[in-house]
């Protein structure tokens, strides 16, 4: 087994940064938020929500932002809410303490205004940064690692060499006891039968097959056509693709061979390492994705572009990959591995475990790209609100 | 030489890796193919007789049907490729669902 140094965390889980965030709890206090990150250095998360929102929008505000600061990579937390949002600071600020971090919240109505709020919460956090440096490295399992895998911004390379390149590492993920998150599930319909069939018990088969049947139900009911119609479209022709089947494999390519253990929906623990699918539907540019690994406690994420992306993530690393050998030659300030020598003759397995080495030296402490540009990204993933609940593993009984 | 990549030992098709014109020399993950016709980046060239009615298979599984029977280094599309997505997921998915039954 292949062994780490990382932060052993008190709840158990292994951080691999040891990062102070400043968390704005609703769009009111996103300035001195950022000014205190200014001033410091530490992790502003900041958005667009944290008042009248409805309900099940509000749920996941909240789940989001009490995620961020439970991450594994979080050392401590300081928390700046306005006064009067909906955002229940006592609430975020309790599941961050019960997972044994240090966490403080600020009001700027208490604080006699924005720039009473910046001046202690500057003092907070430089105290926090201080107890933060005390921390050592410790030598940890790597199946301490939870690693999301996730591409954007593809060109022809991204089926071949990134995404078969990230399956490939993938796997050495779960042989080394660690486990691997895949989401993008709207882009599963058209290989579920080759997903479903890689599911380590019946149960869990199902739990694929019913996720997909409501995804094409849902296509159905929001668009009045079925994915079949409208998939591949014709830009995917144009590029090659011949069929749903080999756009939708591309896709599921990066989870490798491993069987799947489950299907969770967000803010599910995972129960136990290996590959899980994670049923997060929004709909929008890549941070949503990268976001819900974070909300899961993934500690790295391992992302392709075949056309190059800066994309990062507040709570973790993002190794940024690329199958397209043109595109890592020009794009080499954003990008960490070159998968591109697999278009040029190199074989697929070494490439992998190459990966897999990058991956550990990251977990390590060797800064990404996205980390070395400070793309630190945070954007809360947002769902239409569910007529009825999904069964996620927690409540279906894995 | 230029090259297509064959993702899995068992593809009957690669995906070439730079435009391709009818007649070049392509080396195929080790496997040597004429092209038979002019093929685009990124598109897929049969790397033996594919006979009407039978699989494509890229990534180690099914991805079509041929319509038409396709020769070792032919351009391979939907010219001469069904899309049997539908089939393929019914039909695993009525048999996953009837098993268990």
């Amino acid at each position: 087994m292949r062994e780490i140094q990382a932060y052993l965390r008190p709840d158990g889980q292994v951080g691999i940064r040891n990062l102070v965030l400043v968390l704005s709890m609703v769009s009111c206090s996103n300035t001195v938020v950022s000014r205190i990150a200014q001033k410091t250095g530490a992790i502003p998360i900041t958005h667009e929500q944290g008042c009248v929102e409805f309900e099940e929008d509000h749920r996941r505000t909240k789940l989001a932002l009490l995620a961020a600061g439970r991450n594994p990579n979080v050392y401590g937390v300081l928390l700046v809410g306005l006064g009067c949002e909906q955002t229940s600071m006592a609430d975020v600020k309790q599941a961050i303490a019960d997972a044994g971090k240090p966490v403080e919240g600020i009001l700027i109505q208490e604080e006699g205004g924005s720039p009473g709020a910046e001046a202690r919460g500057v003092e907070i956090v430089r105290r926090l940064q201080e107890e933060a440096g005390k921390q050592q490295r410790v030598p940890c399992g790597a199946g301490g690692l939870v690693v999301g895998v996730q591409c954007g911004g593809s060109d022809w390379t991204t089926a071949v060499a990134g995404n078969t390149v990230i399956g490939a590492m993938a796997d050495h993920v779960t042989r080394n006891g660690g486990s691997v998150l895949m989401s993008e599930v709207m882009g599963f319909p058209g290989s579920e039968h080759i997903v479903a069939a890689n599911a380590v018990s019946r149960e869990v088969g199902l739990q694929v097959l019913d996720m997909v049947s409501d995804l094409r139900a849902e296509y159905v009911e929001l668009y009045g056509q079925t994915i079949e119609e409208v998939n591949p479209t014709p830009g995917n022709k144009a590029g090659g693709i011949t069929t749903l089947v080999e756009k939708s494999m591309g896709n599921v390519r990066k989870m490798g061979n491993s069987p799947v253990q489950g299907v969770l929906q967000l803010g599910d623990p995972i129960p136990r390492p290996g590959l899980w699918v994670v049923d997060n539907r929004a709909q929008g540019p890549d941070p949503f994705n990268v976001t819900g690994f974070a909300i899961q406690g993934a500690n790295v994420t391992v992302f392709s572009s075949g056309r190059g992306s800066p994309v990062g993530c507040a709570v973790m690393p993002v190794i940024k990959i690329t199958g397209n050998p043109v595109t890592f030659r020009n794009l080499e300030s954003i990008t960490d591995f070159n998968a591109g020598v697999v278009v040029e003759g190199k074989p697929i397995p070494e490439t992998g475990e190459a990966l897999y080495e990058l991956l550990l030296e990251v977990a390590g402490g060797k800064p990404t790209k996205s980390e070395l540009n400070g793309n630190v990204e945070f954007t809360i993933p947002r769902e239409p609100a569910r007529k009825k609940p999904r069964d996620g593993c927690s409540q279906g009984g894995v | 030489m230029k090259k297509a990549i064959r993702v899995e030992k068992e593809d009957n098709v690669a995906v070439v890796a730079q435009e391709t014109l009818k007649g070049d020399r392509l080396d195929c993950s080790g496997l040597e193919i004429a092209a038979g016709a002019d093929i685009p980046l990124g598109h897929k060239i049969a790397l033996v007789q594919i006979d009407e009615g039978s699989t494509v298979v890229k990534f180690g599984v099914p991805i079509g049907r041929a319509k038409l029977p396709i020769s070792t280094g032919d351009h391979v599309h939907v010219h001469n490729v069904a899309d049997i997505t539908e089939e393929l997921c019914n039909d695993y998915e009525k048999k996953f669902r009837s098993a268990g039954a």
